[in-house]
């Protein structure tokens, strides 16, 4: 079936060799390297991002001023949420895995408009060096919220550059949103049909939703934030007879429907990693497939949550916390799900099974304690404190990029062709997992016994503090900041072992782990075309066709069942 | 090394809780606090529930199910609607009772007693002040009676605060523009740490207070003590009550000479008398309008070189208190030292 020609290259060719030079990268319209590139460059942000996380962190080591002032450690603060929100975990998974995966587990060639998607990459680009520039240059204060009337006062000229940025990026969201959707509904191959794509697929679809809906109302609330700091339009500053609290319903309008946007791929990759190294079909697709979209819906309804002590109407507060439980259930469903899965499999505690057990065990923390914030009662006491800032990491970086890490690794000898070290990766997942919630689960109780968040000191030598409050937010605070310095060795070392993987690292057999979707069908790396027939498509958590072969280092089609295409692979 | 605290004092602390306070919550200082931990405890014990059964699960199938040598995978199900159903009904059960009760909390925390005791509160950058119904204002400092309900009346001169009283468990936003309000009732006299909860810029940190709650029959003397202070000093010793109005102006300003947001008062004394150079270029010069005009309409005329961040303390100072203000900064050598160090 092959031909060897020069516009064709022989079995060994790949995505990666299939053409040369930095140009051939950077213009690429091929969705594999448009991901690896994505991949890069959102590591790259999380680096940054993560640096600062540290700066913060050991500011708050001890009372008083530790290593920066008040204005630096509150740009610092900024530019750590900014970059982490916006940079990283938004277009994390969609944007570098998804770009990846997305078209190989679908069985297509590419996304339905690659163009489209070399153009939300180089708005991505365009988009962080905008903010981040601005953010330095500007010093940037505010908090990655930008709430009015705070940021449209005139000191603050910076803003106006960076919502820019953001208004920027959030179409390199939407195209890719779009893309996806088009894709999904498109290029699907003869077999394919809706309940037979893996459950990434889903919540990808579900993601793109929310993406193309929510993301224009952000750009519109920076529009109206730019018009009103230009040309003194009041809209959200009560001195030009504007109101403050509109601000924040537009705000979290988009801002809230976000945070699915963050999670729904997450718990895609984990409903793929679960099934996969547990070697067990899927436990309940249809509920999984469903709860996704339910919780892309039910995510529009809830924004008011953040507003419980904003001002708004008692009413308003009850209706919007009534909604805000209704998407705990679709998470509830899936937790449980995942564990029925796990009953009875063949579990391999390899490294992406790993980060795929401690995803449930951080998201069900995540999860709980989400209830004492949509709990009207519970939430007066505990908004804006660290009770707050403890359950949206658990939630966006324990879940969202633990998830992220995972898939990584996951499909890591897919995507470089390389295998790293277990022991390593293995090794490092368990200093990230001790040291996130060490860092992490000690925020808790600084919230609840009353730390506010945003806070550069907590000393009792200046203004009014009691002794007592600084003396034990002291405790929490050392024991966190011990904890974010055990985690970044464990990122560091996650860094050092994966560079390593890519130059001295076994070479990858096609399917590793025993996956059954159709991008363990390709070559690792896969070929420029990914496919050059359309691939019969089965049930893709069915994995009793796979047997191990030990001198491969994979699996293969059991010879004893017939192959769906009618040739071997 | 002071960086590190004293890891087992801190551990002891932590284990005792603070004063009167849990591992949890810090202590009840008001009725609806007590309301709150019930609430917050009965979510913790479903959630610590919910969380062993999860992880407990999770960790036997791994240990029971791990992938062994030459062993086939047992057949299981892919799906049973009946199990499934069952656990989207009893989640959904759950957060209803938790919707419900919570709920039922914030009811009581908004039903505003009658015959509350009236404060009027201003947020700004980076303090609070309140004024009493008796024309007595304090600044980060609020004096309450024991076991009467008292009601805030919030507003904010720049951007949005919050009103947060832990030990209290309470919590409103204070907006510019707007009144929110908030009532709670303390039972024990004592000092109640005050929080601002909105991020509201450089020393946000700093926007602490105390609410001192006093013995209601004493409360009705030391209010009125407070409303009148300023008249216990002379015409010739206003600069010294100056020096007692200063904490509300020492975020921005200082007395050393060293900058903050504001010109330092040394630098402001220093030029008495003199031209200053304003932000458009103009000059005005030191004396007591001068002085008048910034604190009652700071905007118009901004120090060249800093920021126009100062909110107007119309009517939140007393004529006599202007004017206390303003001698405190003529006089200022009279008063305190080179270090701001007051001179007996």
């Amino acid at each position: 079936m092959s031909m060897l020609t020069a516009d064709h290259p022989g079995p060994q060719s790949n995505y990666l060799t299939h053409s040369r030079g930095i140009l051939s990268w950077l213009f690429t319209l091929d969705h594999k390297r448009i991901g690896v590139m994505y991949l890069i460059s959102i590591l790259a942000s999380f680096f940054v991002g993560g640096v600062l996380a540290l700066l913060v962190r050991t500011e708050l080591i001890a009372p008083g001023e530790t290593i920066m002032g008040q204005d630096t450690y509150n740009r610092t603060f900024t530019m750590h949420g900014a970059i982490m929100i916006f940079l990283v975990i938004i277009p994390s998974i969609p944007a570098a895995l998804g770009n990846f995966v997305l078209p190989i587990m679908l069985g297509a060639k590419d996304v339905a408009f690659p163009r489209l998607n070399l153009t939300s990459y180089w708005l991505w680009v365009l988009g962080a060096i905008f903010a981040v520039t601005s953010m330095v240059m500007g010093g940037v204060d505010t908090g990655w919220t930008f709430y009015a009337p705070y940021s449209t006062e005139e000191a603050r000229t910076g803003v106006v550059y960076v919502t820019v940025g953001a208004f920027i990026l959030g179409f390199s969201s939407i195209f890719t949103g779009l893309n996806f959707i088009v894709t999904i509904h498109r290029l699907r191959p003869r077999g394919m049909t809706w309940f037979r794509m893996p459950l990434f697929l889903w919540s990808l679809y579900a993601t793109s939703i929310i993406q193309i809906l929510a993301t224009p109302v952000l750009g519109i609330t920076l529009l109206l934030l730019i018009v009103e700091r230009v040309f003194q339009v009041g809209i959200f500053d009560p001195a030009l007879g504007g109101d403050p609290v509109l601000y924040q319903h537009f705000f979290w309008f988009y801002s809230h429907p976000a945070v699915y946007i963050m999670i729904l791929p997450a718990m895609g990759i984990i409903s793929e990693l679960i099934s996969i190294h547990s070697h067990k079909h899927i436990f309940g697709y249809r509920f999984i497939a469903y709860s996704s979209i339910a919780i892309a819906l039910f995510g529009f309804l809830v924004w008011g949550h953040h507003m419980f002590t904003s001002g708004q109407s008692a009413v308003v507060n009850a209706i919007f916390s009534a909604i805000t439980f209704s998407v705990s259930i679709p998470s509830a469903i899936k937790v449980f799900n995942w564990l029925a899965t796990l009953y009875k499999g063949s579990i391999s505690l390899n490294t992406p099974m790993l980060y795929a057990l401690s995803f449930i065990f951080i998201f069900t923390i995540g999860g709980l304690t989400g209830l004492f914030l949509g709990t009207l009662a519970t939430d007066i006491h505990l908004h804006d404190t660290y009770f707050v800032v403890a359950h949206f990491h658990y939630v966006m970086m324990g879940s969202a990029l633990i998830a992220m890490i995972g898939g990584m690794h996951h499909w890591w000898p897919k995507i470089t062709g390389k295998m790293y070290s277990e022991v390593m990766g293995r090794l490092a997942w368990a200093l990230v997992f001790v040291g996130f919630n060490v860092a992490f689960f000690s925020q808790f109780m600084l919230g609840s016994q009353g730390m506010p968040r945003r806070y550069h000191d907590y000393s009792d030598t200046v203004g009014n503090w009691l002794p007592e409050k600084t003396e034990l937010f002291h405790l929490y605070h050392v024991i966190s900041s011990i904890g974010s310095y055990v985690m970044a060795i464990g990122f560091f070392l996650i860094l050092f072992y994966l560079l390593h993987s890519i130059f001295k690292g076994r070479r990858a057999p096609a399917n590793p782990w025993g996956g059954r979707s159709l991008e363990w069908q390709c070559a690792s790396p896969p070929p420029h075309n990914n496919f050059d027939t359309p691939p019969a498509v089965g049930d893709c958590y069915d994995y009793s066709v796979l047997e191990w072969d030990a001198e491969e280092g994979g699996y293969h089609w059991r010879e004893d069942v017939p192959h769906p295409n009618g040739e071997e692979t | 090394m002071t960086f590190l605290p004293s890891i087992p004092n801190l551990l002891a602390t932590a284990a005792e809780g603070p004063v009167g306070g849990g591992f949890w919550m810090p202590r009840q200082a008001s009725p609806i606090a007590d309301v709150v931990d019930d609430i917050f405890f009965f979510i913790l014990w479903i959630s610590v529930f919910f969380f062993v059964l999860i992880v407990a699960l999770m960790v036997l199938f791994v240990i029971k199910y791990r992938r062994r040598e030459g062993q086939e995978r047992q057949p299981s199900a892919s799906h049973n609607t009946v199990l499934e159903v069952t656990w989207t009904i009893i989640p959904l059960i759950l957060v209803i009772i938790i919707f419900y009760v919570g709920l039922r909390g914030y009811v009581g925390m908004v039903q505003e007693p009658l015959n509350a005791y009236e404060v009027w509160v201003t947020g700004q950058r980076w303090f609070w002040s309140f004024e009493h119904a008796n024309g007595a204002v304090q600044s980060d400092r609020l004096t309450v009676p024991a076991g009467r309900p008292v009601k805030l009346k919030m507003t904010s001169t720049d951007v949005i605060h919050s009103f947060y009283i832990p030990d209290f468990r309470l919590k409103k936003d204070v907006v510019p523009g707007r009144y929110t309000y908030l009532w709670f009732e303390a039972p024990e006299p004592g000092q109640y740490q005050l929080f601002c909860a909105e991020y509201c810029g450089a020393q946000h940190s700093q926007m602490t207070g105390i609410i001192e709650v006093v013995p209601a029959d004493q409360f009705e003397d030391i209010i009125t003590q407070k409303a009148n202070w300023i008249d216990d000093y002379a015409d010739e010793d206003l600069a010294r009550a100056g020096l007692r109005l200063y904490p509300r102006c020492q975020s921005c300003h200082t007395l050393d000479g060293s900058r903050l947001q504001g010109p330092s008062f040394r630098e402001t004394h220093r030029l008495w008398g003199q031209q200053r150079v304003l932000d458009d270029g103009s000059e005005v010069t030191v004396d007591e309008n001068y002085v008048r005009n910034s604190i009652i309409n700071p905007a118009s005329q901004i120090v060249m070189n800093y920021p126009n961040v100062m909110p107007t303390f119309q009517g939140q100072l007393k004529e006599r208190e202007v004017r206390a203000l303003i001698e405190f900064i003529r006089k200022l050598d009279e008063v305190v030292d080179e270090s701001g160090n007051p001179i007996e």
